[in-house]
């Protein structure tokens, strides 16, 4: 137990929330940017990236609160700073963490029409997202003595997990002076997923001064399912037997789905642009080495009538009462989830053109590049609860040929303070970037409540 | 080559922004001192003893039974696992006893195991005498409390015996008896 406490903490606070890639979005010296928008406004010949190192992407975020709230050295007692955190949090308040590594990524400027440009790869996700099950950690933390005819709602209990990775080919067509267009094609291949949303239902421990005992417990209208996918074969499996398995379902032996993104870059000046793009756009179809657990029903335990022979009824067998009222499925029956979405958009200023002729900055023929921009991103997840949102208003800044940056501030649900940078060297065709976000925060990382790292390697021909 | 130099200077910076973190002012350590100490509150044993129910009014009032006695037997695992019993601190059983027969009742309850062996103590109880019927109900109220030692013994406990003795009983003893009762688990569970 403790072990795994210190892992999720770890997690928490070495990594770094949702999916959102603020620095990265439209940031088109990189070919990342495709991955974000396959509408993306790039200027490159071909590109590559390194295998397996072109693209790691973590983020991790807890909304509600953080672990400076828990684990302070202030001197107080742990278990009252325990206590004071359950009851701030609240059953919206989530935990996330995702995690991308790019396998293969590479793409080309179409021979045919210098005006297409293709792109490729694969890249292996994990993608958690938990709710705070409030009413039920109270129940485990304090119990229900203080919370007599209170109800713990079975719907505070939602989360997802998936392990995927994903095959994806995407075509960006500049289609005027104006107006750029891309689309790309995604093949999921889900080596795990387990998900729990939608359950109804209470147990409420309810004060009986006039009935047969001191209390009744009821457990009213419970609707409680757990659907996985990948898991059932896994419960019996041992180390390298589960490392063949994931392996192979990586390889198109999983789960498969299907998606899209889509996404354009308009120019409305020379100066001027918006973007918009929705990635995941997409199903998997979970059929393969599926179990799914549900449990529904009402039960009322007021303790055991004895002797029996007072009422002349059988005797009372808890647990066999308990199965019969609230039986617990298991269903394989195939399931369909759709793809978490994700939409962003942004509008730009593009000012301060390099134009005093030394520069090498750009290619030859075209016009010379800003140097600056500044303008607004907005980015929306869809959750198994509801969307998550965040507002960046973002600064470029292209200091040399080599150096590329941008700093943005963003608000979201867990912060309306973050600021990111982004650093992008460009040596000859060897680029390297590093990116992270929530650095105001830095030093105090422990305050943080949610943070998200990227880097990676691309060789880019211009 | 000083401007090179500032430019590698500057990249450096930039990567070391972005890639040192520290964290301050906290103490994971503190993960040893967290105990749960959750309480419980659950539905113990109930009962109704109504003399309509077990004495026949057409017997004759000067018939006496010097003793009833009503035994029973349930499966009650109190414990259920053993991460109960290693976390449980104590449990206290609080019984209520309402009465308006005029008679004393004597309740027992134990444990057993699965080979019906009593393991534990016998718990035993009176409710006091009642008024007669239609009278308010005379009230007791017992707490058993069973501590570490007591719960560690009672680990392999599967069964529940109770059985309820009165004496002298006619057919013009009228009233009823209930009983009510609870388990509070005081749980001390340390990480």
């Amino acid at each position: 137990m403790r072990i795994i406490i210190f892992i999720l903490v770890s997690i928490w606070v070495c990594l770094g929330y949702s999916q959102n890639k603020e620095t990265l979005y439209d940031f088109t010296d990189l070919p990342q940017s495709l991955m974000l928008n396959p509408g993306a406004n790039i200027n490159f010949d071909y590109h590559a990236g390194v295998p397996f190192l072109s693209q790691f992407h973590i983020n991790a975020g807890l909304k509600g609160a953080s672990v400076y709230d828990v684990f302070a050295d202030d001197g107080r007692d742990i278990n009252d700073k325990i206590e004071n955190t359950l009851n701030t949090l609240t059953s919206n308040d989530y935990l996330t963490l995702t995690q991308q590594l790019e396998l293969i990524s590479f793409g080309w400027k179409s021979k045919k029409n210098e005006k297409i440009y293709f792109s490729g790869g694969i890249y292996q996700e994990l993608d958690v997202i938990g709710y705070f099950p409030k009413d039920f950690a109270v129940l485990a933390y304090q119990g229900n003595q203080d919370f007599l005819n209170q109800p713990f709602r079975f719907s505070t209990i939602n989360g997802s997990a998936e392990l995927l990775t994903t095959y994806h080919f995407g075509y960006t067509k500049k289609i005027n002076k104006k107006l750029t267009f891309g689309a790309r094609v995604k093949l999921y291949s889900s080596m795990f997923h387990i998900r729990s949303a939608k359950n109804k239902g209470t147990f409420t421990t309810v004060e009986t001064p006039e009935g047969n005992n001191v209390y009744q417990h009821v457990i009213s209208n419970v609707d409680v399912t757990v659907r996985t996918s990948g898991y059932a074969s896994m419960e019996d499996a041992e180390g390298k037997e589960i490392t063949n398995k994931l392996i192979r379902r990586a390889f198109l032996g999983g789960n498969l789905g299907l998606g899209v993104d889509i996404g354009f870059t308009h120019k409305i000046n020379e100066q001027l642009v918006i973007t918009g793009s929705a990635n995941d756009l997409g199903v998997i179809l979970y059929a393969k080495d599926v179990a799914t657990y549900r449990a529904q029903g009402n039960y009322v335990f007021e303790g055991f009538e004895m002797p029996v022979q007072f009422s002349e009824q059988d005797s009372q067998n808890f647990i066999d009462e308990l199965k019969e009222a609230i039986p617990l499925d298991t269903l394989s029956k195939a399931y369909v989830t759709m793809r978490p979405l994700k939409l962003n958009t942004s509008i730009r200023y593009s000012f301060n053109r390099y134009d005093d002729g030394t520069c090498d900055c750009y290619i030859e023929g075209e016009k010379p590049p800003y140097l600056d921009a500044i303008g607004i991103q907005l980015f929306t997840q869809f959750r198994p609860k509801k969307p998550q949102y965040a507002v960046s208003l973002f600064y470029y800044k292209r200091f040399f040929n080599f150096l590329r940056t941008k700093l943005t501030y963003t608000i979201d649900d867990y912060s309306y303070y973050n600021i990111g940078f982004l650093t992008s060297i460009h040596i000859n065709k060897i680029n390297f970037y590093i990116s992270a976000n929530n650095l105001l925060e830095y030093t105090k990382l422990a305050k943080v409540r949610g943070s998200s790292v990227q880097l990676g390697f691309n060789i880019i021909m211009r | 080559m000083k401007k090179k130099n500032n430019h590698v200077l500057l990249c450096v910076l930039c990567i070391l922004v972005q890639s040192i973190s520290c964290i301050k002012d906290v103490d994971f350590d503190q993960i040893e001192d967290v105990t749960l100490t959750p309480i419980y509150e659950v539905d113990f044993v109930h009962s109704r003893f109504d003399t309509n129910q077990f004495v026949g009014f057409n017997i004759d009032p000067a018939i006496s039974i010097p003793e009833v006695i009503v035994n029973d037997t349930l499966s009650y695992d109190l414990l259920g696992t053993d991460f109960v019993v290693d976390n449980l601190d104590r449990i206290e059983l609080t019984f209520e006893f309402s009465n308006t027969i005029e008679r004393d009742f004597e309740f027992d309850f134990g444990f057993l195991n699965a080979d019906e062996q009593r393991i534990g103590s016998l718990y035993s109880m009176i409710a006091n005498s009642g008024n007669g019927e239609g009278t308010k109900p005379v009230i007791i109220t017992k707490v058993v409390i069973l501590d570490n030692s007591e719960i560690d013994i009672l680990r392999d406990a599967t069964k529940l015996f109770a059985s309820v003795r009165l004496q002298n009983v006619n057919s013009s003893l009228q009233g009823i008896l209930e009983l009510k009762s609870k388990g509070t688990y005081f749980f001390n569970y340390e990480l």
